[in-house]
């Protein structure tokens, strides 16, 4: 379960990033932060991931306030997430292979189990085929699902996508919540951030109306 | 463990091939400065190997009054064989001295033949004992002799010794203040190039802040980064040291005459090139260890 309390951020005065955000995800939620841009949809999907610090505000993951784990202990909550970028921050130097591999390369897993976690991912997100290709050759999407397939080599329990299918023609943008869905339903919790009003209306079990930092809606259909 | 230490050392020979340009110019860079440190190295030793020759073969020349009386030059020699150092002393007769000469000197025979007299004095040698060489008790024993009537003068190799260990001393010195500067420099040249390598890979170093990598885990690739260029400058230095040493002599030949064996470079010793190559890997550990701990922010 994740659970923000009176979260608030400034980046700069006098203006709020975040203002007074309170909010529960339980284990397994599929949900949606939805706002215009400069609503606080990045901001608030970083503090969770503890990429920046709240102003103010406590943030539980599980029961750990997250905002007490020393800078040096900061991984052993990163392994249990996967996150998946606007800008897909793939390494362009390195196969699809070895950019998924990361995650379990840090965890100091097999070559032989690395081999075969990275190609089962990559089946998932139909990019099998092109697992040593350099990202820089994929288009658009396949670079996108490069980064899901990273977000999730690990089975992490929460998965946080930010803008997954910004700049994406309609039908990859479907087939990336898609994917997104799937492994929800295999037992991880994601949180997108996106402002796509057509894939919130058709996947969204739990929207949260985000303006100026404010919470201004939530909505729950499951 | 095993593992990641393959991992650590894949990553390692990525990151040193694809900034190969710049980590070849610090291998370079390293490698003439622990060459530098390595020719001094070597000629301290050649140095310090020929005084310690010098000193354990000492012996002392009185050179005797031709008019000295029989009786004075046994009194001399007792006084000598009386001396706790002297391991043995001999009476060299000017015939001898001479034939000495004639045989040492061959291509001066025409000028001995032409001498109508013989120039060279009577002398006594005396033997040192190795373990008393060059010590103020033979030195200032000497000192006495020399205002003994009946000596004329006195031959002592004492001061070549001192010559030896101080140009010993100096070569060292000045190697050490040498190679201290330019192991300095080398020091900041790794410690820049990791820190290139750090901007350069900024993106990869986010990612694997992202996925849960450690700072161990972060800073570990940069460290044997440091340590293999500092191994591979210091190993290709002590190679180039070693075939310096074996061309040296034969590029000069002969024409240093005496010089040539002051000059003689000796080999280092086992202890030297390790020492060498610890010195590199060490260098290059502390200039990445730096750069990455100041410019890597994990």
């Amino acid at each position: 379960m994740i659970e923000l309390f009176h979260i608030w951020k400034q980046y700069q005065k006098p203006y709020w990033a975040l203002s007074d955000v309170t909010l529960r995800i339980n284990d397994g939620d599929f949900y949606f932060i939805t706002g215009p841009s400069g609503s606080g949809k990045t901001t608030l999907l970083k503090t969770i991931f503890r990429e920046i610090l709240p102003t103010e505000g406590q943030i539980l993951i599980h029961g750990v306030n997250i905002l007490k784990v020393p800078d040096h202990r900061i991984y052993t909550l990163r392994r249990r997430m996967g996150i998946v970028f606007q800008d897909f921050r793939l390494m362009f130097h390195r196969t699809v292979f070895d950019n998924v591999a990361v995650p379990l390369q840090v965890i100091g897993v097999g070559r032989k189990e690395i081999r075969r976690r990275v190609f089962a991912t990559l089946q998932k997100v139909n990019l099998h085929q092109k697992m040593w290709e350099l990202p820089g050759r994929l288009s658009y999407g396949e670079q996108q699902r490069v980064a899901i397939a990273r977000a999730v080599v690990n089975n992490p329990e929460i998965i946080l996508a930010d803008e997954p299918t910004g700049n994406l023609d309609p039908e990859l943008a479907f087939e990336i919540v898609t994917l997104f869905k799937e492994f929800n339903k295999q037992g991880a919790t994601v949180i997108i951030g996106s402002h796509d009003r057509e894939l919130i209306r058709h996947f969204g079990d739990n929207i949260l109306f985000l303006q100026k930092g404010h919470i201004v809606g939530k909505e729950a259909h499951a | 463990m095993i593992e990641k230490l393959k991992f650590f050392l894949r990553v390692t020979g990525n990151n040193l091939w694809q900034f190969r340009t710049r980590n070849l110019f610090s291998v370079t860079i390293i490698c003439l400065s622990f060459l530098t440190v390595g020719i001094f190295l070597s000629l301290a030793n050649n140095l310090r190997a020929t005084a310690r020759e010098l000193s354990s073969n000492m012996s002392i020349a009185f050179y005797l009054d031709v008019k000295a009386a029989p009786e004075t030059v046994e009194a001399i020699r007792q006084e000598i064989g009386r001396a706790s150092f002297v391991d043995g002393i001999k009476l060299v007769s000017p015939d001898e001295a001479l034939e000495r000469f004639r045989s040492s000197f061959p291509e001066l025979a025409d000028i001995v033949a032409g001498l109508k007299t013989n120039p060279f004095p009577p002398a006594l040698e005396v033997r040192v004992s190795a373990r008393a060489s060059a010590s103020k008790e033979v030195v200032a024993f000497v000192q006495g002799m020399r205002k003994r009537p009946g000596i004329t003068d006195v031959l002592f190799n004492q001061d070549w010794v001192e010559k030896m260990q101080a140009f010993s001393r100096l070569a060292g010195a000045v190697g050490a203040f040498l190679g201290g500067i330019l192991i300095l420099t080398s020091f900041f040249i790794i410690s820049n190039v990791v820190k290139l390598n750090v901007f350069a890979r900024k993106n990869e170093i986010e990612i694997l802040r992202m996925v849960g990598g450690t700072n161990l885990f972060i800073r570990i690739p940069f460290w044997l980064e440091g340590i293999t260029l500092g191994l591979l400058g210091s190993l290709l230095s002590l190679a180039l040291l070693f075939l310096v040493i074996s061309v040296f002599p034969v590029y000069l030949g002969t024409s240093l005459g005496a010089l040539q064996e002051l000059l003689r470079f000796r080999y280092p010793g086992l202890t030297q090139a390790v020492a060498l190559l610890g010195g590199g890997a060490a260098t290059g550990f502390i200039g990445s260890a730096t750069s990455v701990s100041k410019f890597l922010k994990v």
